[in-house]
């Protein structure tokens, strides 16, 4: 099977921030998946650089990811994928991602270890990228007769320094595995933040947001009330615009969006003040839904740990 | 739990390596990759005896979960050897592939980690060997179809840029099996006690005319140099156009007269040993005594004729030698080598005693 080169990874800043923060937080080693797109990149064409003759490149862009918070999420401890334990996650992951995010690969976090893959990574990224059931095409593919596609073969290796240092903290490189060859190519990773360096990356930009379309006319008008079917029809589609707008912010009509159009735009600092207010609100409620079940799940955890060294202890003591 | 252990499971499968290991295996380095418990060690560099070097592996526990099998870092130039491992472990259904004990780890058999470091040892041996099959040397080529019929055959490639910036890999060899614990009967060595043929091959750039000599060295185990000193050897010179199949018997013999031949030992005390020894064509039996005041007091010698006999028909013996040249203060080495002076200046002594017509008793 053709295999072709992946020249770059790109990840967006808070996305690799955030990886990091989950592998920092865990009790132990993490793993998870790596969800985006592979994309080709002409060459951009820069007047003032004669020498850049690159040819088009081959871009993996990570736009989501999935923590297991613990190892052997997918696999077992010889690096023997479990393709249904994997289907699972992937599916589960189907609604969280963005619907163009295909499985890219995977990656481990391990705390305190030279940032070398193991051989158990080596085994795990062998199995993913020769599953012949998850290939994916390349967005916007060179022209031409053949197109390659892709199988999930990113590896992405977080670490830790063996001895603790003040500054540097964490490690982390990015892997193509190579099914070809059978072997990792370490690949440069490039955090993508609004600039005129990512010119190219506009270029495959898709916006992609829960945020729901605004409604331009909307009137309730005492009018149209006996327009029975209709009527009903809209009212359904105001249902479901509210409950998505219930999604970001809380407390907010979505009537009340229309003043952001139209003819009431003269109270659009109003609107949007008001809008941006109910967010927060939103937010606020969200974090503290997540404080009490994250304490909950600390409190399993720690729970579930001092079990786990009662039952290694007793089964050392056999 | 108190600072710096290892959890149970964990620890009985490291003390279990240690102690059974047939070779050299040391832990270098233990450390905690726990957050919450800095004092739980899971995480060890294992250095492990191969081809007269070590190779240093990682081995990573988790102390979150000390029933799960460990994972293997091995070293930053060992990329390809995880490659072959697992290339080889999928068209392979052994039993006792690495991948078979990571699979079916049993954290209650406190065996297995020594099994998986055996079994990975044995694959990274074969890797080697596999490497320096590839090199693309016609004297390498041969070379290794002549001896690789030998046991305890070790191979390493090693690539490095000489001065010239010429590319040379080096390939080594282990040759050399003795047994040194069959010659000595009921010795206290753990370990195997072995002298070692360390061999060389430089390859340079192709077309080079004749080949260079590969660069030799004899090397014993530690415990082995306490009582002889493998520098002393005198290697037979390697003769241009030689190979090693030539020269390895060349070498046998001259390390066996070096060593004598112990004929027999006493394993409990120690006290007793004999030796055949030879001074040209004359052949004789060295009879050692040791003394309870050794090393404070030389041993005793005596030598016997295996040629010459008295009138009774007995072999002819020598009196007791107890006028060896002799410090307790010596280090061991220069005890062994005065002996052996001493020894060989007695021998002609005897020799021509020996050939002195008998007197009648």
């Amino acid at each position: 099977m053709e295999d072709p080169s992946i020249d770059k990874v790109a990840i967006s800043g808070p996305a690799l921030a955030s990886m990091i923060q989950r592998f920092s937080t865990s009790q132990g080693s993490v793993d998870g998946l790596i969800f985006g797109h592979v994309s080709h990149i002409a060459p951009t064409l820069t007047d003032d650089s004669p020498n850049s003759t690159s040819s088009a490149t081959l871009i993996a862009t990570i736009t989501g990811f999935f923590c297991s918070g613990s190892t052997h999420s997918f696999y077992n401890s010889s690096g023997r994928v479990d393709p249904v334990l994997l289907r699972r996650l992937v599916l589960a992951q189907a609604q969280a991602q963005s619907p163009s995010a295909h499985l890219l690969g995977w990656f481990s976090g391990r705390r305190k270890t030279h940032l070398r893959p193991s051989l158990r990574e080596f085994s795990v990224s062998n199995a993913l990228s020769s599953n012949p059931n998850l290939t994916f095409p390349i967005q916007n593919p060179p022209e031409g007769p053949s197109n390659p596609s892709l199988v999930p073969s990113l590896f992405l290796l977080f670490a830790s320094p063996i001895t603790d240092q003040t500054i540097h903290t964490h490690e982390y490189r990015a892997y193509h595995f190579r099914a070809s060859k059978h072997s990792f190519e370490p690949k440069s990773i490039q955090i993508v933040n609004i600039g005129p360096a990512f010119r190219a990356q506009y270029e495959n930009f898709s916006p992609n947001s829960p945020f729901p379309n605004l409604p331009f006319e909307l009137r309730v008008s005492p009018m149209i009330v006996d327009r029975g079917e209709d009527n009903l029809d809209q009212l359904r589609q105001v249902n479901k615009d509210q409950s998505e707008l219930d999604m970001c912010s809380e407390g907010l009509e979505v009537g009340s969006l229309s003043r952001l159009m139209g003819s009431e735009a003269a109270n659009y600092a109003t609107g949007v003040e008001d809008l941006y207010e109910k967010m927060l609100v939103k937010i606020e409620s969200l974090t503290t839904l997540v404080e009490k079940s994250s304490a909950k799940v600390l409190e399993q955890e720690n729970l579930n740990r001092k079990l786990r060294y009662k039952a290694a202890r007793s089964a050392a003591l056999e | 739990m108190s600072p710096e252990t290892a959890p149970p499971l964990i620890a009985a499968q490291l003390n279990y390596l240690l102690s059974h290991f047939p070779l050299v295996v040391k832990i270098e380095n233990k450390w905690s990759g726990s957050k919450y418990y800095p004092g739980i060690l899971d995480r060890f560099t294992l250095v492990i005896s191969y081809c007269l070097d070590v190779i240093k592996w990682d081995i990573i526990f988790d102390a979150e979960s000390p029933m799960a099998a460990p994972d293997v870092i091995f070293g930053p130039d060992d990329e390809n050897f995880q490659q072959f491992l697992v290339l080889r472990g999928e068209e392979e259904g052994d039993t006792k592939s690495p991948k078979k004990i990571l699979n079916d780890w049993n954290s209650r058999d406190p065996t297995q980690l020594m099994l998986l470091i055996q079994e990975l040892r044995d694959q990274y041996m074969s890797f080697q060997k596999k490497r320096v099959a590839e090199v693309d040397d016609d004297r390498l080529k041969f070379e290794i179809s002549t001896i690789v019929a030998r046991e305890g055959i070790e191979m390493h490639m090693s690539s490095g840029v000489d001065k010239r910036s010429q590319r040379r890999s080096n390939f080594q060899c282990l040759y050399w099996d003795t047994n040194i614990n069959k010659m000595v009967p009921g010795c206290p060595w753990k370990h195997k006690q072995k002298i070692y043929l360390q061999v060389i091959y430089p390859v340079e750039k192709k077309y080079v005319s004749t080949p260079s000599a590969p660069r030799l060295k004899l090397v014993s185990t530690t415990e082995l140099k306490s009582i002889f000193s493998i520098d002393d050897v005198k290697l037979p010179t390697w003769l241009n156009g030689m190979c090693m199949a030539e020269y390895l018997p060349h070498l046998e013999e001259s390390l066996e007269n070096q060593f004598g031949r112990p004929l027999e030992a006493d394993p409990v005390f120690c006290r007793k040993a004999t030796f055949l020894a030879a001074s040209g064509v004359f052949t004789f039996l060295v009879h050692v005594l040791i003394s309870t005041q050794f090393p404070k007091q030389q041993p005793e010698l005596m030598l016997q004729s295996s040629q010459h006999f008295n009138s009774q028909g007995a072999p002819i013996k020598s009196l007791f030698l107890t006028e060896s040249p002799w410090s307790p203060r010596w280090e061991i080495p220069l005890m062994a080598e005065r002996i052996c002076d001493y020894l060989t200046d007695e021998a002609l002594n005897f020799k021509r005693y020996c050939n002195e017509p008998q007197l009648q008793h």
